[in-house]
């Protein structure tokens, strides 16, 4: 039996002779500190005297503080390249340490703010010839503006011209809120009810900020009053194509992207409207698709 | 003979004994044979019998698809009480209302919105109504009792035509209270009279959706409370009342609406109601509104914390919603709440009183 016993110890020391225990390598920084408090304080000992020993009801703990789950604070980077709805290049942005890592410093959009870096970077925001944004969330808003259709609803039976308090009343129904003076409409003015027109694009700009221009694809449609003299509803009218209402608007209108089909609908079966759109796309943007 | 047989008989049980004796002791080896071959004690069978609950299947008829889980649907379903604490404020003058907490309009400018939706060169409704929609908070007192469900009519100072039949007829004792309420609009107004002839069968109560009264003849009113039940004049509703001629304008004018709480969520409550057309005034839109808000104040519980979570006007065919201030309009209630406790206090005890 011993003799099997020493064989066996001998083959597991040999083994960790020949295998480097792999400890040695984890010499990661790893918070392992607690914060506890006794849930019975010890006695008090006589002044000079011994210590009195501690019992076993000593030795529970409650635990007041644990470093490995505790929130971490906002850690500040040094933007390198505009991050939209974060800020501009060269601005200090106080983020999340998690997102700082994975999104800003491991792309290269950032460094840390150190003191060093700060003096290294100091003319990084005057030097470059990036676009700036007026604020951070205005990046979004040109974003969201320059790739959605708006719909304006116009009378069947009334005349009208077209106004800037029509556009932003039919912005407001869409759920963007865009003032009157931020409006700008084609030089030519558009009037109506005309039935030419109907359901036909034009361009408007859009300026945020009184800084940032961006163009809006808009799709004109009359509505009656009147049940009966109502137009039928089409659904997802942006999908299909149209043509400019104003001719000389067409090459505006080709350089606004138009807005890809989600994935999800073509799933569902939506594969005469995607070639439809390919075709469409291709008449628009001639090249390799 | 006798001791002869009786030998034999022993004989044989001692052989018959042996036997089985062998034969078990055979059996017993093979473990072939029940063990226990006496009856289960006297009881024993019974007392399962009942431990065994009869499992009764119950026949349930057809429930449509879309009801069934329900209430699996009802608790994951998101909450319906109104909370963008966390949303951002918006920086821009140009935004997506989605990524930002609602926009509060002041209120006229909330009316101006809808007007340019309803112009003549859009929808072409400028007449359409402007409807309300209040939330509300329907915790109690305490936090697990909820404010019932209520039914009121708020008075609107400027009328319009809400498009209900309501009969007054209105009981005072003195002449020109009489006439005040006649001028109001009260359909029928009168004395003790009036009484007897109710009480006679030549006036039918039925005929009437309100009765208002003044103080003053409640001694001669005791009569009808039979008649009357729940409608029988009290001023908690305001059907009894000194102004005669405020009580029939605001009954015959004022806007009725029900909270109604939702059946899952039962501290979330809501109100669907209009305060006029779009063609009226803002000012007088604003003033009905007001007072809207000031009567929906007054079934306040008394807890901490607000009653009104959101307001929001909208108006047909517009799909527009809008989120208007109503915190404005309750300063002045807030400042005469500790006037109002004392008047209500009095208003109890002349009931008192007078029953």
């Amino acid at each position: 039996m011993w003799k099997t016993i020493n064989s066996a110890l001998v083959t597991s020391i040999k083994n960790q002779t020949v295998l480097q225990p792999i400890n040695e390598l984890l010499y990661q920084q790893i918070r392992t500190t607690y914060v506890l408090k006794r849930k019975t304080p010890p006695n008090l000992h006589k002044l000079g005297g011994l210590r009195k020993p501690l019992r076993s009801r000593h030795y529970i703990y409650d635990v007041i503080k644990n470093t490995a789950i505790e929130r971490q604070p906002d850690i500040e980077v040094l933007l390198t390249s505009v991050v939209e709805g974060l800020g501009n290049v060269g601005d200090k942005v106080s983020v999340r340490p998690q997102f700082a890592y994975n999104n800003l410093l491991l792309p290269g959009l950032a460094v840390y703010a150190s003191p060093e870096n700060q003096e290294k970077y100091k003319d990084l925001a005057i030097n470059t010839d990036v676009k700036k944004y007026s604020t951070p969330s205005a990046a979004y808003t040109v974003q969201s503006l320059s790739r959605m259709t708006l719909s304006v609803i116009m009378n069947k039976d009334v005349p009208w011209t077209l106004k800037p308090w029509h556009i932003k009343a039919s912005f407001r129904k869409c759920g963007y809120v865009v003032p009157e003076y931020a409006i700008e409409l084609p030089e030519q003015p558009i009037t109506g009810p005309n039935m030419d027109i109907e359901n036909k694009e034009f361009a408007i700009t859009v300026t945020i900020n009184k800084q940032e221009k961006v163009n809006v694809r808009c799709r004109l449609h009359h509505w009656s009053t009147e049940l009966a003299s109502r137009l039928p509803y089409v659904p997802r009218f942006w999908e299909t194509p149209s043509e400019p209402i104003l001719p000389e608007q067409k090459s505006i209108l080709d350089t606004i992207p138009i807005k890809e089909i989600p994935v999800r609908r073509l799933r569902s079966g939506a594969w005469g409207v995607w070639v439809r759109f390919l075709v469409w796309r291709s008449e628009r943007h001639p090249g390799p698709a | 003979m006798n001791t002869l047989s009786f030998r034999t008989a022993i004989h044989s049980c001692i052989l018959k004994s042996l036997q089985n004796k062998l034969i078990r002791s055979t059996f017993e080896t093979t473990n072939l044979i029940q063990t226990r071959e006496y009856a289960a004690r006297k009881g024993t069978r019974e007392r399962k019998k009942k431990g065994k609950v009869k499992v009764e299947i119950q026949k349930v008829g057809f429930i449509p698809h879309n009801q069934r889980n329900r209430e699996k649907y009802l608790a994951s379903r998101p909450k319906l009480k109104f909370d963008d604490s966390t949303m951002r404020d918006p920086v821009d003058d140009v935004f997506v209302m989605n990524y930002y907490k609602w926009v509060v309009y002041p209120f006229q400018e909330a009316v101006q919105c809808h007007r340019e939706t309803h112009s003549p060169e859009i929808y072409n409704k400028p007449d359409s109504d402007l409807l309300v929609t209040v939330e509300l908070n329907m915790q109690g007192e305490k936090k697990n009792k909820m404010v019932d469900n209520f039914t009121r009519i708020a008075p609107m100072p400027h009328k319009f035509d809400h498009g209900e039949e309501r009969s007054i007829i209105a009981f005072s004792k003195t002449p020109e209270n009489q006439d005040i309420a006649r001028e109001a609009g009260a359909q029928l107004s009168g004395g003790p009279d009036m009484i007897k002839q109710i009480q006679n069968g030549q006036l039918s109560l039925a005929d009437f959706k309100f009765v208002i009264a003044h103080p003053e003849i409640l001694p001669e009113l005791v009569v009808l409370r039979g008649l009357l039940k729940k409608r029988f004049p009290n001023p908690k509703n305001g059907t009894l009342d000194v102004n005669l001629g405020t009580a029939v304008h605001k009954f015959l004018h004022g806007v009725s609406y029900t909270a109604t709480k939702d059946e899952y969520e039962k501290d979330f409550g809501l109100i669907e109601t209009r305060v006029g057309p779009l063609s009226m005034d803002a000012k007088q839109l604003e003033e009905n509104f007001a007072a809207l808000v000031r009567d929906i104040y007054t079934m306040k519980p008394k807890r901490q914390g607000t009653f009104i979570s959101r307001c929001i006007l909208w108006s047909p065919p517009s799909p527009e919603k809008l989120k208007v201030d109503h915190v404005a309009y309750l300063e002045d209630t807030e400042s005469t709440k500790s006037k109002g406790k004392v008047e209500d206090e009095d208003d109890e005890k002349v009931e008192q009183v007078a029953l």
